[in-house]
């Protein structure tokens, strides 16, 4: 007979004999415990040093402290002692760690055989070669390829090119300030190094600069702009700066101003300069001293705003708005940061003649650049045969040179190429040698950002390939090469120590020197207050007219490159979490792509993702088309960043790169643009672009904001009061977070940080396109369909722990609970992975792990050992830093006393360029979060609140906008 | 039908049963580690009174206890006369053409990867370490005395009157 067995019992056997199964499944945790040898007195095992270093993937150069645990770098953040930072980190400086990690580095150095493969040498024959090479070649045949390295570098490779008796120096970096600093002598007379004060100012204009995104130092002015863009009433009066962008794309700058203004390439410059007519025609404006107001008048009557407003497509009424706005305005600037003098040049007049040199702008006497030969002059030497050696180091002039330049083909002369780097990139498969070399984490160094800020960088931990410094390879191989010119530095590190001795020679203090050594390796660099220097325009700037472009010469189609605001120039391509994080306007992930009107599409007959072939006089690229209103109708606009042939297998084959078809030095080119007959599916996590009529994004008008109205309330107001369970009880601290969507710019500063502190799995441009992406916070998007609205609403989404939060009660096994200190908490050990919660998330903050999660590595190094890695078939989500909020507890208890208001910084807020999040107790009414909320409390409202009650513990501040007009 | 879903079932148990049995759980204080040093707490703390935070000196500092480095033995050891024990250990030390002596211990109380646990909170709390590692200076290899499970930690945390949130320990 057989035994009866229900359906049920069954599945009770099974369940009960799964679990048994499953239970041993668990990988067995470390087995061994290895002591240290000698302990380092300073290291404790479980607790993180830190160390001060300063950020070299761009050349703002903010300061950074490495958070370090048990010899690795597990996080970076921003250095508040520094000047630049103070305090915040960028995606692309938090991602730092992902190039150090990266498991792409090549591991040791390389020799190209005579099969064109590369095979690994020792360090010493490797070294031997190179010395040899450089002991056989004469005068001037070597050459020196590299962006400007800071001082002690500087003074390091001056020094070697000493040795090897050459001059052959060529400074290069493909995004630099050259065309700033041309301008700046131009129109200044002297070498001056502008420093700007946004927050000084109450009226911007920006003519195509994405000072929030990529122009000369976004932390920087990001946390300025916030300070312009909160808006505050201080006796009566409404303070809230007015922003225009003028350009030919609507960047995330751009979107975050009050109105872009799209402009036919070129044109920047032509708006800029009618505005001076306007200002001088209307008497709005003296000009400076010393200059002949006959001339400047002159000099502006040839730009008739009229004419211009049909040229730029700039209405006139909008140049005459701005020009009176300008004038008018309690400190205004205009920045310039398009490919074209004639725009800086303008910027420099309208800030010049509106008395602004000197109050939203000031200068500081510029240091000597580095001694460097012409770049076209090495390229053509490279040419004529004449370099026997190049070293190129933290350099890819194959991959961002146009192809016009024929560096490539210049390289193929050289006979000993010899490539210094991390992951190998287009200019190492042109390399003889390849070295590997310290990641900026695992070096000395220094930087000079700006007069007054010197940075200094020490080595953050040991090596993770077997690599070395450039410096000690430089110094070994001079001496290698001519042991009697070698310089006397013995390696990097007594280099940089000896640059600063001498430097501080020159200083005056009682510090001795070993002091100021210590002190500024502590604080990451020496920081000091210059005085401003005098700079009057030129009169000589108003003698010749400005020429502006021609209609007869105008281009149907103009291709504007733009860096991309992660990957840069392209260096920031290999790293992962910049490929996944998705590109603010467009939300674009692991792409490129062509920005195009929605009119030229159509009369291109190109449909979104269909494959454009954009022709230049330099060569073609090939991308899938975006379509948007967001660039001018002329323009296809294409980020800078993919394209990579080689370096590594997250940078490679991943779209196209505009710089190969980029005249010179430029940033737009004259295209002819066809449709192909293919098409590649750009991928965003996107779902909708609208907010499909819920109160997500909430907003209100300046004139709202200035009679202190509050918006309506939401038309189907939750009946009061409702309450299915009994109210939770915080008895000690509910944690909560003020989020101010006037300061937001939109960056993803706090999605990369997250992405470090949390071991937030990236999962690749495929499962994005499933819906699979993980991160824990993330910038919504939104387009408004009216002008009554800001151009694009952003907004950081990440779990509000809800009081009464729908993920809760759905949970079979309890994972999701609720804290006593108001945390919305998901228990992994509980979670069996039902997604129950996260189908009734409203907010869509939830991520489930369809797959364990991988970190290639030595990727995995960098996970935080105080955060849990989830496996698969758990759900996952924003903690607020949990960890972060345990430590502290932990540490107040050890100190006996309190948690402090600011104790705990969740990695998001500590990360914000514009200080947009902050963290506290809302059961301490001092805390400096609840003031925020006091403060601002006309603006503040909770997510969906109203229609949901779900009592969230984040409270946004509105977005204050003025209406767009087209005047 | 009928017999099949039997079979499958009973194979599936066995399948598990014997798999639990066979398998350590990998979270429990092992009793059978045998160590690569013949290392005695008996002695050390028993005998010789040494207090444990003289070897295990971040418990009060950190999350981990710490394990004594090599140094802080032979400070003791290379004083001491030849007949003590630790050659393997002290000759490297002294004899510095030896690359240093590295012991791996085996580890006696591991947690899984999901609960986070802090030394330096419990030491401040005045516990002493045998609450939780028992009589530790006794033993001559340690051998766990209770099973270190959420139940052990719940039941101190309750009667101290100290959170019993789930983010105490798990995140």
């Amino acid at each position: 007979m057989a035994p009866e067995v229900s359906r049920r019992s069954f599945l009770k056997l099974a369940a009960a004999t799964g679990a048994a199964a499953a239970v041993p499944g668990c990988k067995p945790a470390a087995r061994h415990l290895i002591p240290y040898v000698i302990p380092d007195e300073n290291v404790i095992p479980g607790v993180p040093s830190f160390y001060a270093t300063a950020c070299n993937e761009c050349p703002a150069g903010c300061g950074v402290v490495a958070r370090v645990r048990e010899g690795r770098v597990i996080k970076l953040e921003g250095n508040p002692v520094d000047p630049i930072g103070a305090g915040a980190l960028c995606a692309r400086g938090q991602s730092a760690l992902q190039g150090l990690y990266n498991p792409d580095r090549l591991q040791r150095p390389h020799r190209r055989g005579a099969d064109h493969l590369i095979n690994p040498v020792q360090w010493d024959d490797a070294m031997a070669q190179l010395g040899k090479a450089l002991g056989a070649a004469g005068p001037n045949q070597v050459a020196f390829i590299g962006p400007p390295m800071g001082p002690a570098y500087e003074e390091i490779v001056a020094r070697w090119m000493g040795a090897v008796n050459s001059r052959m120096r060529m400074v290069y970096a493909p995004i630099d300030s050259a065309r700033e600093r041309n301008l700046i002598r131009y129109c200044f007379g002297q070498d001056l190094t502008p420093l700007y004060r946004i927050d000084r100012a109450r009226t911007l204009l920006s003519l195509g600069a994405d000072f929030l995104e990529t122009w000369y130092s976004p932390v920087e002015l990001a946390r300025q702009y916030a300070e312009f863009r909160i808006p505050s009433t201080k006796d009566g009066e409404v303070r809230f700066g007015t922003a225009y962008y003028v350009g030919t794309r609507m960047s995330m700058t751009a979107a975050r101003c009050d109105q872009w203004l799209a402009c036919r390439p070129q044109h920047e410059a032509a708006v800029a300069l009618a505005m001076l007519r306007v200002m001088l025609d209307h008497n709005l404006v003296r000009p400076p001293q010393g200059i002949d107001p006959g001339a400047v008048k002159k000099f502006a009557a040839a730009y008739d705003p009229h004419a211009i407003a049909d040229q730029s497509g700039v209405s006139a009424g909008m140049i005459e708005r701005m020009a009176r706005e300008f004038a008018q305005a309690q400190g205004a600037l205009a920045l310039a940061g398009t490919d074209d003098d004639a725009a800086h040049a303008a910027a420099w007049m309208l800030n010049a003649v509106t008395g602004n040199i000197g109050r939203t702008v000031t200068f500081a006497p510029s240091a000597q650049p580095p001694a460097a030969a012409e770049p076209g002059a090495v390229i053509e030497a490279m040419h004529q045969g004449n370099i026997k050696v190049a070293v190129i180091a933290h350099a890819n002039p194959v991959f961002s040179m146009p192809l016009q330049a024929r560096f490539a083909e210049a390289l193929g002369k050289v006979p000993l190429v010899v490539w210094c780097g991390g992951v190998p990139d287009e200019t190492a498969q042109y390399a003889h040698l390849l070295l590997p070399i310290n990641h900026w984490l695992e070096d000395w160094g220094d930087g000079a950002p700006r007069p007054g800020i010197s940075t200094l960088r020490q080595p953050t931990m040991s090596r993770v390939v077997y690599s070395r410094p450039l410096g000690d390879i430089l110094l070994e191989s001079a001496r290698g090469a001519a042991r009697d010119r070698a310089p006397e530095f013995e390696d990097t590190q007594s280099a940089v120590r000896q640059v600063w001795a001498h430097r501080f020679k020159n200083q005056p203090g009682s510090e001795s020197f070993d002091d100021f050594w210590d002190r500024s390796l502590r604080q990451g660099g020496d920081f000091r207050q210059v005085n401003a220097a005098a700079a009057a325009l030129r009169p000589e700037v108003f003698a010749k007219p400005i020429e502006l472009p021609e209609a007869a010469d105008r281009p149907d189609l103009t291709l504007a490159a733009y860096p991309h605001i992660y990957l840069y120039d392209g260096s920031g391509a290999d790293k992962p979490w910049l490929q996944e994080i998705p590109e603010p306007v467009s939300q674009i992930v692991w792409d490129a792509w062509a920005d195009i009107h929605t009119g030229t599409a159509q009369r291109l007959g190109i449909k979104e993702n269909d494959i454009v072939r954009l022709a230049a006089p330099g060569g073609a690229i090939e991308l899938p088309a975006h379509i948007s209103d967001f660039v001018h109708p002329e323009v296809i606009a294409v980020p800078i960043g993919q394209g990579h042939t080689s370096y590594g297998r997250y940078a490679k084959l991943r779209g196209a790169n505009p710089w190969l078809i980029l005249p010179p030095g430029r940033m737009t080119v004259a295209i002819k643009a066809a449709a192909t007959r293919r098409s590649r599916e750009l991928v965003s996590p996107l779902y909708s672009s609208s907010m499909l009529a819920r109160p997500i994004v909430e907003t209100m008008s300046i004139a709202e904001f200035t009679q202190g109205s509050k918006p309506p309330p939401w038309e189907e107001p939750y009946p009061e009061p409702y309450e299915t369970y009994p109210p939770v009880e915080y008895p000690v601290h509910e944690w909560g977070m003020t989020i101010d969507l006037n300061a937001c710019t939109g960056c993803g500063a706090c999605i990369a940080a997250c992405y470090a502190e949390n071991n937030v799995p990236f999962v690749g441009k495929e499962e994005v396109r499933r819906g699979h992406l993980m991160s824990w916070i993330r910038l919504e998007r939104y387009i408004p369909a009216t002008a009554d609205a800001p151009p694009l609403l952003t907004m950081p989404m990440l779990c509000q722990h809800c009081s009464h939060a729908p993920c809760e009660p759905v949970c079979p096994v309890f994972a999701a609970v609720h804290s006593n200190e108001g945390l919305n908490l998901q228990v992994y050990n509980r979670c069996i992975g039902t997604r129950y919660c996260e189908n009734n998330c409203p907010y869509k903050v939830r991520r489930f792990n369809w797959f364990k999660p991988q970190w290639p590595e030595p990727l995995n190094l960098q996970l935080n050992p105080d955060v849990t890695v989830r496996g698969a078939g758990v759900m996952e989500k924003c903690t607020f830093c949990v960890q972060r909020i345990v430590a502290a507890e932990v540490q107040a208890k050890l100190e006996d006393r309190k948690v402090r208001d600011g104790d705990i910084v969740p990695a998001c807020a500590q990360a914000c360029p514009s200080r947009a999040i902050t963290f506290g107790d809302m059961k301490d009414k001092h805390s400096a979060m609840m003031q925020r909320r006091t403060e601002h409390h006309h603006r503040a409202y909770k997510a969906l609140d109203e229609p949901l009650n779900t009592l969230p513990a984040i409270t946004y501040l509105r977005q204050v906008y003025r209406p767009r007009e087209e005047v | 039908m009928k017999y099949g879903a039997v079979a499958v079932a009973v194979l599936i148990l066995i399948g598990g049963v014997t798999t639990a049995l066979l398998s350590q759980r990998p979270w429990l204080p092992r009793s059978d580690v045998v160590q690569p040093v013949p290392f005695s707490h008996r002695i050390h703390a028993g005998i010789n009174r040494i207090p444990c935070q003289y070897c295990h000196e971040y418990a009060r500092r950190s999350e981990n206890s710490g394990v004594p480095p090599i140094q802080r033995c032979v400070g003791c050891h290379s004083s001491m006369a030849e007949q003590v024990a630790l050659q393997a250990v002290r000759k490297p030390w002294i004899d510095r053409r030896q690359a240093a002596f590295e012991i791996r211990w085996n580890r006696v109380y591991t947690l899984p990867d999901f609960v986070r646990f802090y030394h330096s909170p419990h030491i401040k709390a005045g516990l002493a370490c045998q609450r939780c590692h028992g009589p530790v200076e006794t033993m001559d290899r340690v051998t766990p005395v209770f099973e270190i499970n959420m139940g052990f930690c719940l039941n101190c945390h309750t009667q101290r009157h100290v959170s019993i949130e789930c983010s105490t320990c798990h995140y």
